[in-house]
């Protein structure tokens, strides 16, 4: 049997979820609260038909009527902590200007920076690092790279020896040897590690300096692979607006030999300081796997060929910072650290 | 480097301009690495002729002259001593304006009066317009320039490129030898500088005057006599030459075979015949002892790998190197002897190296020579001395030769060439840039010929060699870019450098700044390791200094040479580490170089508050933590600690960290002899640690299987008690570890405190939670009491502890 009174309730629920469900202002709930609770509002009416309501029907009637005010009661309170935002609580009066006790996560050395940078662009291409002792033998550094007897680099005014005869590698193209007495092709390599040169420490040089090897050994391996590889590895390292030149030079372990130089990284091109107006900047050394070397580690050179390139970290770093003196990198002040 | 580029044009036609000339030099292998342009003649200076010189009446050092300027004739007041009627020099006219160009600052030629006569403008030195540094007095024109010419027609300045020389291409270390490549990369004419010899004169006996002793290391010497010259200045255009590219002009004859060197690339040497002992050359290795005086004064003892040029008595050249100086050529010389050359490359360079002696003539004997210019620069010098210094050329070549050397022929494969370059070059492109370089091509067919490279390019001997050629000149730049190959050819567990890639950036993660160190220490710095003596540093036999003579045994002496300076600078605040290699050379300590740890920790953990009960400073429990959560987040759960005595740390407050029961390093409170004169009072924490342990305990501990988290609550009760100071902790927790308690899970230590009048001297509280748990179901509380009761007496008894 039908309850017109609940059915009225019911109604007034729905209409009042609605009204208040709508985007409103503090007078739109107002205006509720009146249309529900007001002088003139629903509930003096409904309570001036409770005496109509039949004597069965009063007692349920009489229980929707109170859960219904409370339920109406907590529609309108829960309007308006919604429109104060929040749980309308007390506004707590803290200074948030005070200084925040800061999570600090430490700093990786720029110079780390950039050999993880590289390694994870060579492992993209398909690279995994190898690595070498920093105590060389003459064989490992100069001989098996094709480096004749009386080449300069080999002076002790040059490369650091010890009393064994053994040096302090002064690159990391020793790896590669090390890496091809080892394993059978194809080989794909890059080491990033630290090497030694008897320079006089100043602003550019440093007698200890780290340098990343690439060492790629395939069948029908050209000078277009090198070239797209050290482009990529640019895009990767510096953006895709970087472009990447190569130029014959020499070096005693590849041949054909090139440096290649990157379009300036701090002009684009246009001409600067650091590039002496170039718009290139000299990045490093490589070239093609001189057969030489392949014969020596037993590789053949009908066979196999490929190409190798070594960069120097510091001068990477130096350049992606703009930090213009080397002797910052081993100094070590917190100030400096803190920044990257 | 230095190459004029007026100089290149008397050789080869150049139609692109220089900077595009520098360009496709670089992109050919000759590195341009400056360009420079000599300092042009200001406009505005003219050819003046001084016509009338007067005395100044108002100063005795200044003269009024009159200088006719090709229209009018000027008043001019000069300051130069020879400033002569007849004599023409450069004038400066009104509103010339001469840049300092050292300073940039500018200075204009303004009408004027000095002391009281008018000036209409000045007479010039050659330092003042950039033709020299001769500030002696004016420049003296030659007398044919008319009057009026401006001066940069007659000096149209130049310019020089700084150029790298790579060591495999000594051909290149010329002008004209850079011509002949230039001219290939132009497709531009060139032509070789000539040497066009009158026949000799008189004919004098030559049988006698050369003898070579050592055709190994004189594999072929000429000579040619030249009698009556007259030694004087250079004409210009030769001062000018050799000046452009940084040498000092000295007398024709010696600048005659500077220039021939830097024209031809074949050093010369000219002695004078007079002085020479019995008229005569010999050739031969020095005796052991031999001493000689060099041109530069300095006298050398000689041995016998050395080689000499001699005459019957004794030495007077160190053969290819340097000229000695009592036989060379010297203002009243008149007979000469011009040397043209070759020697062993090795043995120049070794000689070079020993002696500490190297000369333009020197670089370029060592990087090898040509043999087949040795009698074309001698006939080039020749020719410029009689045309420059006169005399008669009394005797044809002496040419004592050894064996030819023999070039040898290449196999050139076309398509080996195309897929080493990664380019479509078509064979007849290949063979036409041989041919090109000069190169002799022959055998040719649709897959290979046969490449004989000229005598001056000694580099060339493989087909890797003639590959670089090909891809020289068609152009690096036309290499195309392809598709990068990424497809792997080896796990990554054979990557040696993953590991301590996460390993540093586990310690990163806990907040530690990653510092860097040379791997170069003082002995003094390595041995404040106490772990290792003098004995086992690796020494460095030629160090830069005494300071960097040792490789690092450890990372402790660098790091706190890092903390020092930081301390100094006020960086008070320090988490600092490094991961780096160490060297022994002691085996038994460790073998050759690994990679080590060292972490330092200093200074207060949260520099930024600012409530004095935060202010907390690390101590020894922060270094143990930092430790244990180092191994922790590496996965590593089985380690222990093990009070040590240990010279690096401050007695009582150093532990052995033990994984898998080997030491794996050491940490604590510094020993105060590193710390006693750092400027902070905060305490400073270090901890050592073996990297390759804590892989090898990683690797154990690789993957851990998932362990279910509990489904039943667990239960806790405390236990509090006072104990002898000297009971420590780790005895406690095994003690409540061991004891077998039912349902036991885990203590926790949640108080300690040590305070005299609240329990006693040497007496402390110490207050435990244990945890209790059944995987199965939820405990009761009465199980739980009846265990905990039993251990709280055998704690009693057995740990001696009073229970609270």
């Amino acid at each position: 049997m039908s309850n017109p009174i609940i059915e009225k309730i019911d109604k007034a629920v729905i209409d009042v979820e609605q009204r208040l469900a709508a985007p409103i202002t503090e007078a739109d709930i107002e205006q509720v609260r009146i249309d529900i609770f007001g002088r003139k509002g629903m509930f003096p009416a409904l309570s001036k038909e409770m005496k109509d309501v039949p004597p069965e029907q009063r007692r349920e009637t009489g229980q929707a009527f109170n859960v219904a005010k409370q339920k109406f009661q907590d529609l309108l309170d829960d309007a308006h902590k919604h429109l104060s935002g929040g749980s309308g609580e007390k506004s707590s009066d803290i200074d948030l200007t005070l200084p925040g006790r800061k999570w600090k996560a430490g700093r990786k050395h720029p110079v780390s920076i950039m050999i993880d940078d590289c390694v994870a662009v060579f492992r993209r291409m398909g690279f995994i690092v190898a690595s070498g002792p920093d105590m060389e033998t003459v064989y490992h550094n100069f001989d098996a790279l094709n480096t004749p007897a009386e080449h300069p680099s080999r002076d002790p005014a040059d490369t650091f020896y010890f009393a064994d005869g053994r040096l302090l590698r002064s690159q990391t193209s020793p790896v590669q040897i090390r890496v091809m007495e080892s394993q059978e092709p194809p080989v794909r390599i890059v080491a990033p590690g630290r090497c030694y040169r008897r320079d006089t420490p100043d602003a550019t040089h440093s007698m200890n300096f780290h340098q990343i090897e690439g060492l790629y050994i395939d069948k029908d391996v050209s000078m277009a692979d090198l070239k797209s590889i050290l482009l990529a590895f640019a895009h990767e390292m510096f953006g895709p607006e970087v472009g990447i030149r190569l130029r014959p030079h020499f070096f005693p372990f590849t041949e054909p030999s090139v440096e290649y130089d990157f379009s300036c990284i701090i002009c684009g091109g246009k001409g600067c300081s650091v590039c002496k107006d170039s718009g290139w900047i000299e990045i490093a050394g490589a070239g093609m796997v001189d057969p030489n070397v392949l014969k020596t580690v037993g590789y053949d050179p009908e066979i196999w060929s490929g190409f190798a390139f070594g960069m120097g970290i510091e001068r990477l770093t130096m350049l992606r910072h703009r930090i213009a003196d080397i002797r910052w990198l081993y100094e070590n002040d917190t100030r400096f650290l803190e920044q990257f | 480097m230095k190459v004029s580029y007026n100089w290149l044009l008397q050789y080869v036609d150049i139609s692109c301009s220089v900077a595009e000339l520098a360009d496709k030099m670089t992109m050919a292998g000759i590195e341009v690495e400056a360009i420079e342009t000599a300092q042009n003649v200001p406009s505005g200076v003219i050819v003046g002729e001084i016509l009338e010189r007067n005395p100044h009446p108002n100063a005795d050092k200044l003269s009024v002259c009159k200088v006719f300027d090709g229209k009018e004739t000027l008043q001019v007041v000069c300051g130069a001593p020879n400033c002569d009627a007849g004599k023409k020099v450069p004038l400066a006219t009104i509103g010339t304006v001469f840049v300092d160009p050292e300073k940039g600052s500018e200075f204009k030629i303004k009408k004027g009066k000095l002391r009281g006569e008018e000036s209409m403008g000045m007479l010039c030195s050659a330092v003042e317009i950039g033709l020299g540094d001769d500030h002696s007095g004016l420049l003296e024109l030659d007398n044919e320039f008319k009057p009026g010419t401006p001066l940069s027609e007659v000096y149209p300045g130049d310019t020089v490129f700084d150029v790298e020389i790579t060591p495999n291409r000594p051909d290149w270390l010329s002008h004209w030898g850079i011509a002949r490549d230039v001219s290939c990369l132009l497709n531009a004419a060139s032509k070789m500088p000539e040497a066009k010899l009158p026949s000799p004169v008189t004919l004098e006996d030559s049988d006698s005057l050369v003898t070579v002793k050592d055709k190994e290391l004189c594999p072929r010497y000429t000579a040619r006599i030249i009698r009556n010259v007259k030694i004087a200045e250079s004409p210009d255009w030769l001062k000018e030459r050799l000046l452009s590219i940084g040498l000092r002009p000295i007398n024709n004859v010696v600048d005659i075979t500077n220039f021939v060197l830097h024209e031809l690339g074949h050093p010369l040497h000219t002695f004078d015949l007079d002085l020479l002992a019995g008229n005569r050359i010999v050739v031969r290795r020095a005796k052991n002892g031999e001493k000689m005086l060099l041109l530069d004064e300095s006298e050398i003892e000689l041995k016998d790998h050395h080689l000499v040029i001699a005459d019957a008595e004794k030495p007077v050249a160190l053969a290819g190197i340097m000229g000695g100086e009592h036989s060379g050529i010297n203002e009243k010389t008149t007979n000469i002897l011009l040397e043209s050359a070759a020697f062993h490359a090795a043995n120049i360079r070794a000689t070079s190296r020993e002696l500490g002696i190297s000369s333009d003539s020197s670089y370029r004997f060592e990087r090898g020579c040509d043999w087949g210019m040795v009698e074309h620069a001698g006939a080039r010098a020749a020719q410029l001395i009689l045309e420059l210094a006169g005399g008669e050329l009394v005797t044809g070549l002496v040419d004592v030769q050894g064996t030819v050397p023999e070039m040898d022929a290449i196999n050139c494969r076309f398509e080996r060439l195309r897929k080493l370059i990664g380019v479509d070059i078509c064979n007849e492109k290949i063979i036409d840039i041989f041919e090109k370089l000069g190169l002799n091509v022959s055998n040719i067919d649709s897959e290979k010929c046969i490449v004989v490279p000229p005598l001056y390019r000694l580099d060339l001997t493989r087909e890797a060699d003639l590959a670089e050629e090909a891809a020289r000149i068609y152009g690096l730049d036309k290499i195309p870019v392809i598709p990068v190959r990424s497809q792997t050819v080896a796990p990554i567990s054979n990557d040696a450098y993953l590991a301590q890639e996460t390993l540093r950036n586990r310690i990163i993660g806990l907040g530690l700044y990653e510092c860097l160190h040379y791997s170069m220490v003082s002995a003094k710095s390595a041995l404040c390791d106490s772990r290792f003596t003098s004995n086992d540093l690796v020494k460095i036999t030629n160090p830069l200094s005494l300071e960097l003579a040792c490789m690092r045994p450890s990372l402790l002496g660098e790091m706190l040479e890092t903390v020092e300076r930081n301390v100094s600078r006020k960086n008070l605040n320090l988490r600092l580490f490094e991961l780096g290699t160490v060297f022994c050379a002691n085996p038994e300590i460790f073998e050759e170089e690994r990679v080590e740890l060292c972490m330092v920790l200093s200074g207060r953990k949260t520099p930024e508050l600012y409530s004095d009960a935060l202010k907390e400073q690390y101590d020894f429990y922060d270094m143990k933590g930092l430790v244990e959560g180092l191994l922790e987040t590496c996965g590593i759960i089985n380690y222990s600690f093990k009070k040590v005595d240990d010279k690096r740390f401050a007695p009582g407050q150093c532990a052995a960290l033990l994984l898998n029961g080997r030491t794996a390093g050491h940490f604590g409170l510094l020993a105060s002899v590193f710390t006693e004169g750092l400027r902070t009072d905060y305490p400073v924490f270090a901890a050592q640690i073996e990297s390759s342990e804590i892989f090898k305990a990683q690797a154990a501990d690789n993957s851990p299987f998932f362990t279910p988290v509990p489904q039943y609550p667990a239960t806790t009760r405390d236990v509090a008690f006072l104990a002898d100071k000297s009971l420590e902790h780790q005895r406690v927790i095994e003690f409540i570890k061991n004891a077998k308690v039912k349902n036991f899970e885990s203590v926790k230590l949640f108080d300690i405190f040590t305070d005299e009048k609240a329990v006693g001297a040497n007496r402390k509280s110490m207050a435990y939670t244990l945890t209790f748990r059944n995987p199965e179901r939820t405990l009761t509380d009465k199980e739980v009491n009846n265990a905990f009761e039993k251990l709280r007496q055998r704690m009693e008894s057995e740990l001696h502890v009073e229970l609270r």
